[in-house]
């Protein structure tokens, strides 16, 4: 038996090295991982007016025809969250577009991918379906396609039309914040949160106006200006994640 | 034609085939249940959108565990020179390699896009722990592959059959050490990073906590080594032709014991600290585990039965010689570890924690797999024990007998090339 040519020594320095190498580009990489890559002159957010929620749930609705959600799945929810003055009140939960989103940290194939400006989207023809982003989403903000949507919608076309294709079996969902419709209004010259056709669904939909979308960059657009006028919150602030959902607390004195 | 029927109405299957019998129909039965699953989807599990693991992730990451004998025992015969252990490394290698199968196919079942397993190796997030998993596994199962090649290399049927195949697949064995630096590094990331997958999730506070990685290799390496050591005994009590030297094989047992000690120290102060201060979330998941549901999987399954009585039984001389407590107990080691992941997996999914803002309210929710998860999980862990079982009868994957036949391939193999 001849000597092998690499000794056990030279091989495990090599090895040491490649795995410092290794693990230095990883600690470089992670800085950025969940933050967006690109440059966007935008940030959208989406301000939610508990105060003025009626908990109607037209919202969850026009979210199901516009993006073609499967009944027994919502992207959008209207829960009950305590009563302020013997009125109930309403926290409709979108998703929040994390700034320091958990489930573009967790997915293993970025299928969960930030946009420059802030979006978290999808990536459905990527997505393995491993679930490990639902897992780790702390606001159960996503769906799993457990079987194929193949009926037809019920929100459909009362609440409107599918601008979406459906998703197939086996990927996971979630709000998108009417992507489809921003970059669309976009491409028209419209401002995304002032004309409908370039505003989120549901925020279209309320009849009661306490949902507005706007550009957080724009310090003159409607979310910035509400943002500056009122106390805000958002969920979960403890675990650092940065939501890009506002919500403006309910007060006693106003009765929707 | 009469005594055909004779010779069947008299005919007896002996212990083997009727073993054998009935893991291939059991393994037969998780092949439709599986077949099933492909066809209609997940839809068939009791999983939800609030438990969206499972049964299948805990078989996942119990395999894995008892897969980890592999790389603990060939670092010790290869990178800490202790020979002596090297035909139990072999049997370890192959339980591994079969545990890894075991482990890619449950994964297979669980995804929801079984055809894009690939997407992994193609699409990187290298900040994802689970794509660290599924990269480390990949290339492990290629090691083990590697490490097992010897044995296949081995068998009369190939040698005959093609010699210098078999001859090459033998001659793999000189590059065992790198194999057994490679294995350990790779397991070293991949057996602590499945702990992390957990580990490094805020949203759940029972998980969220460094310590699930070190748990998670701590409790792999007793239980990997447990279960090498359980069949190497039970191969040989079965088949008295197999000789195995029980030196080596109580020694392995004792270290079983002192790494259970290991893993009790550091459970203790893992769940001892959570105990002060009150956490949202985190402690309602403590009490879900130490005073729920979970209580009894966690006091008598994981703690008396899974480690206590373990390493009574195996850190006593007198009662470690005798060969059926000294199975019992690592029998037992298995299934505490086994519990240890179905109670983790469980504790973080079913406490689940409110996002609302008036109050850090935690809800509750059960699990229980659907027929069609169990007989498919049954079907993968049948397969697993019938590969082993194969292995041990047709390649003499438990053999402590001195091997010539290195000597003779070393010195063919040069003359071929």
């Amino acid at each position: 038996m001849s000597e092998p040519r690499l000794n056990r020594r030279t091989f495990l320095k090599v090895l040491g090295a490649g795995a410092t190498a290794a693990a230095g580009l990883r600690t470089l990489r992670r800085a950025s991982a969940s933050e967006a890559t690109g440059d966007s002159p935008h940030r959208w957010a989406m301000v939610i007016d508990q105060s003025k929620c009626t908990g109607c749930g037209y919202c969850t609705l026009a979210c199901r025809a516009h993006n073609d959600v499967a009944p027994g799945m919502e992207w959008n929810t209207v829960l009950e969250s305590g009563q302020v003055a013997g009125e109930q009140v309403y926290l409709p939960r979108p998703c929040m577009h994390c700034e320091q989103a958990p489930c573009v940290d967790v997915c293993p194939v970025k299928a969960s991918v930030h946009r420059a400006d802030g979006i978290v989207m999808m990536d459905y023809d990527r997505c393995i379906g491993c679930r490990y982003c639902e897992v780790a989403c702390p606001y159960a903000a996503r769906s799993f396609n457990w079987e194929a949507f193949t009926g037809r919608n019920p929100a459909v076309p009362r609440w409107g039309e599918p601008e979406v294709a459906r998703r197939p079996r086996g990927v996971v969902e979630k709000c998108t914040f009417c992507v489809h419709r921003i970059d669309r209004g976009l491409s028209l010259g419209l401002t995304p949160g002032v004309d409908p056709n370039a505003t989120p669904a549901c925020v279209v939909a309320c009849p009661t106006g306490a949902r507005t979308f706007g550009d957080l960059a724009d310090s003159e657009s409607n979310v910035s200006k509400l943002l500056a006028g009122h106390s805000w919150f958002r969920l979960r602030e403890d675990l650092g994640t940065a939501p890009r959902v506002y919500y403006l607390p309910p007060r006693a004195e106003v009765t929707p | 034609m009469t005594a055909l029927t004779q010779r069947l109405a008299g005919y007896r299957p002996s212990r083997f085939q009727l073993w054998v019998g009935a893991l291939a129909g059991v393994t037969a039965i998780g092949l439709v249940a599986g077949i099933i699953v492909f066809a209609r989807g997940l839809v068939v599990t009791n999983l939800n959108d609030l438990v969206p693991w499972g049964l299948w992730i805990t078989i996942d990451l119990s395999a894995i565990a008892m897969s980890a004998g592999a790389f603990t025992l060939c670092a010790a015969v290869y990178l800490l020179g202790l020979k002596k252990y090297q035909p139990l490394a072999r049997t370890a290698t192959f339980i591994g390699l079969i545990g890894y199968s075991m482990a890619l196919l449950t994964l297979l079942l669980d995804i929801g896009r079984p055809d894009r397993f690939w997407h992994g190796f193609v699409y990187w997030n290298p900040h994802s722990v689970l794509w660290e998993v599924t990269m480390c596994v990949a290339l492990y199962f290629g090691v083990l592959m590697l490490e097992t090649a010897p044995i296949f290399g081995r068998t009369a049927w190939l040698r005959s059959r093609w010699p210098s195949l078999a001859g090459r697949l033998q001659s793999v064995h000189h590059i065992a050490p790198y194999l057994a630096i490679a294995g350990l590094g790779l397991s070293m990331l991949h057996q602590s990073s499945l702990g992390a997958t957990y580990g490094v999730l805020k949203a759940r506070p029972i998980w969220y906590r460094p310590d699930l990685s070190v748990l998670f290799i701590v409790s792999a390496m007793a239980g990997g080594i447990a279960l090498t050591v359980l069949v190497t005994m039970l191969a040989a009590r079965h088949w008295s032709k197999i000789k195995v030297r029980d030196d080596i094989l109580d020694r392995a047992a004792w270290f079983v014991g002192w790494v259970l000690v290991a893993y009790l120290y550091f459970r203790f102060w893992d769940a001892f600290a959570m105990t002060y201060t009150y956490d949202p979330g985190r402690t309602e998941g403590l009490r879900f585990i130490t005073n729920g549901p979970l209580s009894f999987n966690f006091w008598v399954g994981e703690i008396l039965f899974g480690a206590v009585i373990p390493i009574l039984i195996l850190l006593r001389e007198r009662s470690r010689r005798n060969p059926v407590l000294r199975m019992l107990a690592l029998g037992l080691v298995v299934a505490g570890i086994v519990a240890y992941r179905w109670d983790t997996t469980m504790a973080g999914q079913l406490v689940v924690v409110s996002y609302l803002p008036q109050e850090l309210a935690t809800r509750y929710t059960t699990y229980v797999p659907s027929l069609i998860e169990i007989a498919s999980g049954l079907g993968v862990v049948a397969y697993g024990m019938l590969a082993v079982t194969l292995g041990i009868r047709y390649l003499g994957v438990v053999d402590h007998t001195p091997e010539p036949e290195h000597e003779a391939v070393a010195e063919r193999v040069p003359a071929q090339a």
